[in-house]
């Protein structure tokens, strides 16, 4: 083994279920195996963790796929070099309407709760909906949470592929403990969120899930583990070690009884300080639906390797995440996406 | 009034109610009014919405942040001049966060004293030259392309009509100098139908 620079590490995570793989190799561990002393500082917003990054307070960092991009061209903070030298997870995103707007959706359609949520349901079920409140000059209110997320990606290409103009609708940003809270209060008639926080609006009977991230965009890249290129470049070896720890988990993570395992892990109190009823149903393939329907089989809801795919950010993967990116304004039309890529993913 | 004088609308989102109670006391009698909210009780974006406060003091470790955060980058809110607080004085955090969008910071036990008011106002002023540089930015991009739009127009002018770079130069200022438009929409319209009859 090639001498570490740094043992003990400070890693940034988000209490989200997708968090699964620090917590398996904390808990597992891998990282003791690879030498490395490894703390899991769990923060409370995205714009902190990354701002920590930064700073230099936190070794490395849970984060939104598209947000090491953001930070490497400057979007939403001073332009810094970053990379993105591992893939946390794939999927796991959903969008859950509230219990109203679902039932106003069944209506229109004639059918009932169970037949509309056998399949992944199309925004365009919502057109009449949304021209409703538009002619009382009013729009439907999404929420997601951040700016450069595929949550926010997902959100708008789904509401795009249903001929609905986003002009009339409203997306505003909403931490995810936030979530459930807004929906309840109706202060939103929808989110797209990831685990647990939609499994959590079906249990307490506020919301109806009607599809998954997995049915928008199949096996794409959802956290990644991010650094800043100067932490890199200082810490080469170290870095190997972190992402072979992060690989072992990511293996052991496959089959579906170990999911349920991390699923108890991630309840207690320093991880995401929940209950297993809310964690464990998206980890082993179930996608909630609705109080008294039954949950729907999406076998890839969360996932923590793509089959025949390693665990760095392939070119196309990358290059999907800056289209993305561009075509909601985030990055400048000028980004030259080669360069940026080319600089974030160096493995 | 005197900007200076005006009232000023203060949102302070802590979940602390000690901390929110020393700093509203601190600024008594000032220009500063308080409103404090819980966080976690409340929708930040409504409250912003319904309110409009002149400026907004959060927690640093606030899941909130992430909302305000989102009002620069979305756009669906004006901006706001954000303080925040921060238990530990921690200068690396600090200089970063003053880089994506944070005005200043209140530390530790500055909450209780004097110094809160002159960290607003600083962070007032700070917000206020940003966003005029902001502004300034938007304006010199916008000559930028007008100027890359007047040379196109020139460039065609001279071929198409064999005269000299001055001459088209003058061409064109003088049609926008009789009809009362800018030069750079003269210059789109020179563009459209010399390409037009050349097409």
């Amino acid at each position: 083994m090639s001498s570490l620079e740094k043992t003990q590490l400070a890693l940034g995570f988000m209490p989200l279920s997708d968090c699964a793989p620090l917590v398996v190799a904390k808990e597992l561990g891998f990282f003791q195996q690879q030498g490395l002393d490894v703390m899991l500082l769990r923060q409370n917003s995205w714009a902190t963790l990354r701002d920590k990054l930064h700073a230099g307070l936190l070794d490395a960092a849970q984060m939104l796929a598209p947000m090491p991009f953001a930070s490497h061209v400057g979007s939403g903070v001073e332009a810094l070099p970053m990379r993105a030298p591992f893939v946390l997870s794939y999927n796991g995103n959903g969008i859950t309407l509230s219990k109203a707007l679902f039932d106003e959706v069944c209506e229109q359609l004639q059918m009932p709760a169970e037949e509309v949520l056998l399949e992944p349901v199309a925004a365009s079920t919502l057109a009449d909906v949304i021209a409703k409140r538009v002619q009382c000059g009013e729009k439907l209110k999404f929420a997601t949470v951040f700016p450069f997320s595929c949550h926010y990606y997902q959100l708008t290409q789904w509401l795009e592929q249903g001929g609905i103009d986003l002009k009339d609708v409203e997306i505003s940003i909403i931490p995810p403990s936030g979530m459930v809270t807004a929906l309840a209060d109706k202060l939103i008639d929808g989110f797209c969120v990831g685990s647990p926080w939609n499994a959590a609006a079906v249990r307490l009977d506020i919301g109806a899930t009607i599809l998954t991230s997995n049915d928008i965009w199949p096996g794409q890249p959802e956290k990644v583990l991010g650094v800043t290129k100067q932490w890199q470049e200082q810490h080469p070896n170290t870095l190997n070690a972190l992402t072979d720890a992060l690989r072992q988990a990511s293996e052991w993570l496959k089959p579906v009884p170990n999911r349920f395992e991390v699923a108890r892990w991630l309840c207690q109190a320093q991880y995401l300080n929940t209950e297993l009823d809310v964690v464990a149903p998206a980890l082993i393939g179930s996608c909630l639906t609705k109080t008294g329907v039954k949950p729907r089989d999406v076998i890839d809801h969360t996932l923590f390797s793509v089959k025949g795919q390693s665990n760095e950010l392939s070119i196309e993967q990358g290059q999907w995440l800056l289209q993305q990116m561009q075509a909601n304004g985030h990055i400048p039309a000028t980004a030259q996406h080669d360069k940026v890529l080319g600089e974030v993913i160096t493995t | 009034m005197n900007k200076d004088q005006q009232t000023l609308h203060v949102l302070l989102i802590d979940d602390d109610a000690e901390r929110a109670t020393a700093l509203s006391a601190a600024l008594d009698k000032s220009r500063y009014q308080v409103s404090h909210l819980v966080g976690s009780e409340s929708s930040l974006l409504k409250e912003v919405d319904s309110r409009q406060p002149d400026i907004i003091i959060i927690d640093v470790e606030s899941p909130d942040r992430d909302i305000l955060e989102s009002l620069h980058t979305l756009n669906t809110v004006n901006p706001k001049p954000i303080v925040m607080f921060s238990e530990q004085e921690d200068t690396q955090l600090i200089n970063q966060s003053t880089r994506s969008g944070v005005s200043a910071y209140v530390v530790g036990a500055d909450v209780s004293n004097s110094k809160v008011k002159t960290i607003l106002d600083a962070a007032i002023a700070r917000f206020d030259q940003m966003q005029q540089l902001r502004d300034q930015l938007e304006e010199s991009k916008r000559q930028l392309a007008s100027q890359k739009v007047i040379d196109q127009a020139k460039v065609l002018l001279m071929e198409t009509k064999k005269i000299s770079e001055k001459e088209a130069y003058q061409h064109i200022r003088k049609i926008a100098m009789d009809n009362g438009q800018r030069m750079d929409q003269v210059a789109k319209n020179i563009i459209a139908i010399i390409r037009t009859l050349t097409a």
